[in-house]
């Protein structure tokens, strides 16, 4: 065995060396054009949709040149352009003989080569490739090592659509896309500024996936900043296909049912996180942008909280923290209070308990659970249906299991209604993925509950907190501004106060630029304005 | 010592936290009868006093704990078995609550639970979180202390609406003297108020000193204040003849509350800020035989120790007392004299005083 793997070691080591040094001689370009070609043909496995477009060009004697992209990811009026400019095939034979003459065609075609964006001359064969891989157009000359490379990306991609995750009744109706560059526009419509910057780097080392950082220069912390890039440049993975698994490889613990990074496909949403001194990271290939540092209290907030009236929202916000705690403790508080203590339940609905409870064949801990499990089923599998099926699950999981299941004496009344109620709980709150923690630790507070009581579910609680105030987004404590207590940052987390009171950005999340707008904004009527400058003047 | 650093709001939190824990539950005083709100004020005020003694000490040593001045002050010996003598102290209390609390546990709600269950469930609660640290510990008291205020706004609004006060139940006031209140003093100062010189093992963690003073005085002083209160309010709802017989008698002053016929038998509420009090009194007082441990030890981390100290503390709280009658016992006759009051008052002031004569010595 041993010699064996040994063997195959060996093996593998030579066939690595034999392999660098072929890359060696085969990352550089040929001289020779259609020795070019054929590697190129050879490298692509002679794809179908690789085009080599073969051109003549100069008088005596004739250069041969071949302009080579994929066509499914170029803009063909793009490669035409540039081609056509590129070659100069407009002008006069005869002035082109003229231009020609002296100049070598590879600094001719260079120079003529400007009708698109990104013109770069490439020398190295792994580079052309990429290049030829990522949509841009490649002129390779006869005769010359170099080629020159131009960007004529395109081909299909998604418009911009209305978000279909973060609907909001309220404000901009527009949601990110697959393309990195039309969601960096996106954003940048927003932001006029200079100090909106972004680096982008690539990550994957097969998908070469584009990922850019974005912050706001000034406003942004330096240290947080380059915590993100540290970590980005860490990742060493094959493929990226979707920014959640930029996620899971930087967030800062795993283990844990908490998001410790934010996401959304709403620009408005990035643009307010960014103008907070906070960081976005796009990837290309996901509509879905990835916001840090998070804070637990963020997952409540959605962007139509800033349009609206400070009262509604700063309401809509306490109303989604209660669905929050509802979906997490409603079915353990309704076994511990019925099995441990019902003499805390008023007389009259206990005996109503204990009538539906006449009859049922299972202990109460028992059909809860039962019943907890049938709605995740129910919900998962309502999910992912066609559109057609879904209903039909609708009412299979409504009136059969519901109604029939009461009717039939299986479980109780309240216990459909427990459920019930957790489940639309679980929908009232804006964030999917932190609605997964109360999905799940829901299971495990029933199971606490029915073992030990009120006192056994305060006790995980204890250990939730203790764990959720454990948790840091990029140096930031999770649960702040609650604990640790800042009454600065107060104003924009449970509760909204008015625009022109939110004097200062989060004080967590960045020390730099602290003040965000001027003092005494408060909208009033104009004679109370007069009165007050009067007032002044008098002083 | 860890690295971490504790605001003074949260200082303030978890001192009120302490200071309230299992006294709100089994009122302090009631020896003095129908004036034993008043032997609690005063046992507050020279609670207040004790802090500055404290607080005097911390000034000279500000970056260490009573462990690291106390070998100072004493020199090598005698300071390292006076540390040991603290070490066991707190370790001794964290047992001490940890059996109140279970035995309150089973005698209220959980009769049929043993009370070992009961233990296990908030060792393991206490040491998971003590291992996240003083910061996580910090912090979850913050969000606890904002539930229980809540708990007790509402519970007292209730009790007042309920119209079960009877002011008349508190009269007259001095009955017999002040005898019986100066009596009952050195019960009332040690517990709760003078338990608070476990907080000089926390102090070195305090990021901003010179906020010691404003949040160790004000955090005393307001539980002290909400607990004369709590313990007139139970007087003026039973009577002083039930509620000093009563166990537990804010348990069953709040039991008495019947709303509109919905909101009744509330005592699952009053146990409610028992465990959330009595968490708080049991982690810090573990935590700081953690510490202490650590620094005599010297023990790298004292995540370590987390694991042999749970189990010490859960088996000695099985067997520390034979029964809960021998256990009341022993914390009324025994603790507050021979444990509490050298501990408390005697051996700070000692050290204070050589401290300060030592720096004489050495000005001059």
């Amino acid at each position: 065995m041993n010699i064996w793997n040994r063997y195959k070691k060996k093996m593998q080591r030579n066939k690595k060396k034999d392999q660098d040094a072929s890359n060696e001689n085969e990352n550089s370009i040929d001289k020779n054009l259609s020795v070019n070609i054929n590697k190129l043909k050879q490298d692509l496995g002679d794809s179908s949709d690789l085009v080599i477009r073969h051109f003549e060009m100069g008088g005596e004697p004739l250069v041969e040149i071949a302009a080579v992209y994929m066509s499914g990811l170029v803009d063909e009026k793009n490669v035409n352009e540039f081609v056509s400019g590129a070659l100069n095939v407009e002008a006069s034979i005869e002035k082109r003989a003229q231009e020609y003459r002296g100049v070598n065609s590879f600094d001719f075609i260079k120079a003529h080569a400007h009708s698109v964006e990104k013109v770069t001359v490439v020398s190295e064969w792994d580079k052309l490739l990429l290049a030829v891989l990522s949509g841009y157009t490649v002129i390779l000359v006869d005769g010359y090592e170099e080629a020159i490379s131009g960007d004529t990306q395109g081909g299909e991609t998604r418009g911009v659509t209305e978000p279909s995750t973060q609907l909001v009744i309220r404000g901009p109706k527009v949601a990110f896309t697959e393309s990195l560059g039309t969601n960096i526009s996106l954003v940048r419509r927003y932001l006029k500024s200079p100090d909106l910057r972004f680096e982008t780097m690539q990550v994957g080392s097969i998908s070469k996936t584009d990922v850019a950082v974005m912050y706001m220069k000034g406003i942004a912390s330096e240290k947080v900043l380059r915590e993100i890039k540290k970590r980005l440049t860490k990742i060493e993975v094959e493929d990226i296909i979707d920014s959640g698994y930029i996620e899971q490889y930087i967030q800062d613990a795993s283990f844990t049912l908490f998001p410790t990074i934010y996401n959304s496909e709403r620009p408005d949403a990035i643009v307010g996180n960014l103008m907070e001194g906070r960081i976005a990271i796009i990837v290309d290939g996901t509509p879905f942008v990835l916001v840090a540092p998070a804070l637990f209290i963020q997952f409540f907030h959605t962007p139509s909280d800033y349009y609206q009236n400070f009262v509604i929202s700063s309401f809509l916000r306490l109303l989604r923290v209660i669905s929050f705690t509802i979906s997490l403790l409603t079915p353990s508080l309704y076994i511990a209070l019925t099995t441990f203590h019902p003499q805390m339940i008023p007389t009259p609905l206990l005996i109503s308990f204990a009538a539906q409870q006449e009859g049922v064949p299972f202990p109460l801990f028992m059909e809860v659970l039962i019943m907890e499990f049938t709605f995740e089923i129910i919900r998962e599998a309502g999910l992912r249906m066609p559109r057609a099926v879904g209903q039909a699950v609708s009412i299979v999981g409504g009136l059969v299991l519901g109604q029939a299941a009461v009717q039939a004496g299986i479980v109780s009344a309240t216990t459909i209604i427990v459920v019930a109620l957790t489940g639309i709980a679980s929908f009232a709150f804006p964030s999917y993925n932190m609605g997964v923690a109360p999905r799940i630790l829901r299971f495990s507070l029933m199971i606490i509950a029915g073992s030990f009581g009120l006192y056994g579910v305060l006790m995980a609680l204890f250990i939730l907190i203790a764990h959720m105030s454990s948790l840091r987004s990029f140096g930031t404590p999770y649960l702040s501004p609650f604990a640790p207590f800042i009454w600065s940052d107060i104003k924009d987390s449970i509760i909204r106060q008015p625009l022109w009171s939110m004097i200062t950005r989060p004080r967590l999340i960045s020390q730099q630029n602290v003040q965000r707008q001027e003092k005494g904004q408060k909208p009033a009527p104009p004679d109370a304005v007069d009165s007050n400058s009067n007032k002044e003047k008098g002083d | 010592m860890e690295k971490a650093k504790v605001s003074g709001w949260q200082l303030f939190v978890l001192m009120l936290l302490f200071e309230l824990g299992t006294a709100i539950v089994i009122n302090p005083g009631l020896d003095a009868k129908k004036d034993a709100w008043l032997a609690v004020l005063l046992g507050m005020i020279i609670g207040l006093l004790l802090f500055v003694v404290y607080f005097a000490l911390y000034r000279l040593y500000p970056d260490l704990s009573l462990i690291g001045y106390g070998k100072k002050i004493l020199g090598k010996y005698a300071g390292m078995s006076l540390g040991i003598l603290y070490l066991f102290y707190f370790l001794y209390i964290a047992i001490r609550d940890l059996r109140d609390f279970g035995e309150l546990l089973t005698a209220s709600t959980y009769i049929y639970t043993p009370i070992f269950v009961i233990n296990t469930i908030m060792i393991l609660s206490v040491a998971f979180v003590l291992w996240h640290g003083i910061e996580v510990l910090a912090r979850t008291g913050e969000f606890f202390f904002v539930i229980l205020m809540l708990v007790g706004v509402v519970g007292t609004s209730l009790v007042l609406f309920s119209g079960q006060i009877d002011i008349n139940q508190l009269r007259p006031i001095l009955e017999n003297g002040w005898m019986p209140i100066i009596s009952t003093l050195p019960a009332t100062t040690t517990f709760p108020f003078g338990e608070i010189i476990v907080f000089t093992m926390l102090l070195p963690y305090l990021n901003h000193p010179r906020l010691c003073l404003k949040a160790g005085l004000s955090a005393m002083s307001i539980s002290g204040v909400l607990l004369t209160w709590v313990v007139a309010m139970d007087i003026a709802v039973l009577g002083i003849y039930v509620a000093s017989r009563s166990a537990f008698p804010l348990l069953s002053a709040i039991g008495l509350i019947d709303m509109a016929g919905l909101f009744q038998r509330l005592d699952v509420a009053v146990v409610l800020t028992l465990i959330i009090g009595g968490f708080f009194k049991i982690a810090i007082f573990f935590y700081a035989a953690l510490i202490s441990a650590t620094e005599l030890f010297h023990v790298k981390k004292y995540t370590s120790l987390i694991f042999p100290l749970s189990i010490i503390v859960l088996l000695s709280s099985m067997s520390v007392a034979s029964n809960s009658v021998d256990h009341i016992k022993k914390g009324v006759e025994l603790v507050p004299f021979h444990i509490h009051l050298p501990l408390q008052v005697g051996v700070p002031i000692i050290l204070l005083a050589i401290a300060l004569i030592r720096r004489r010595m050495k000005s001059h």
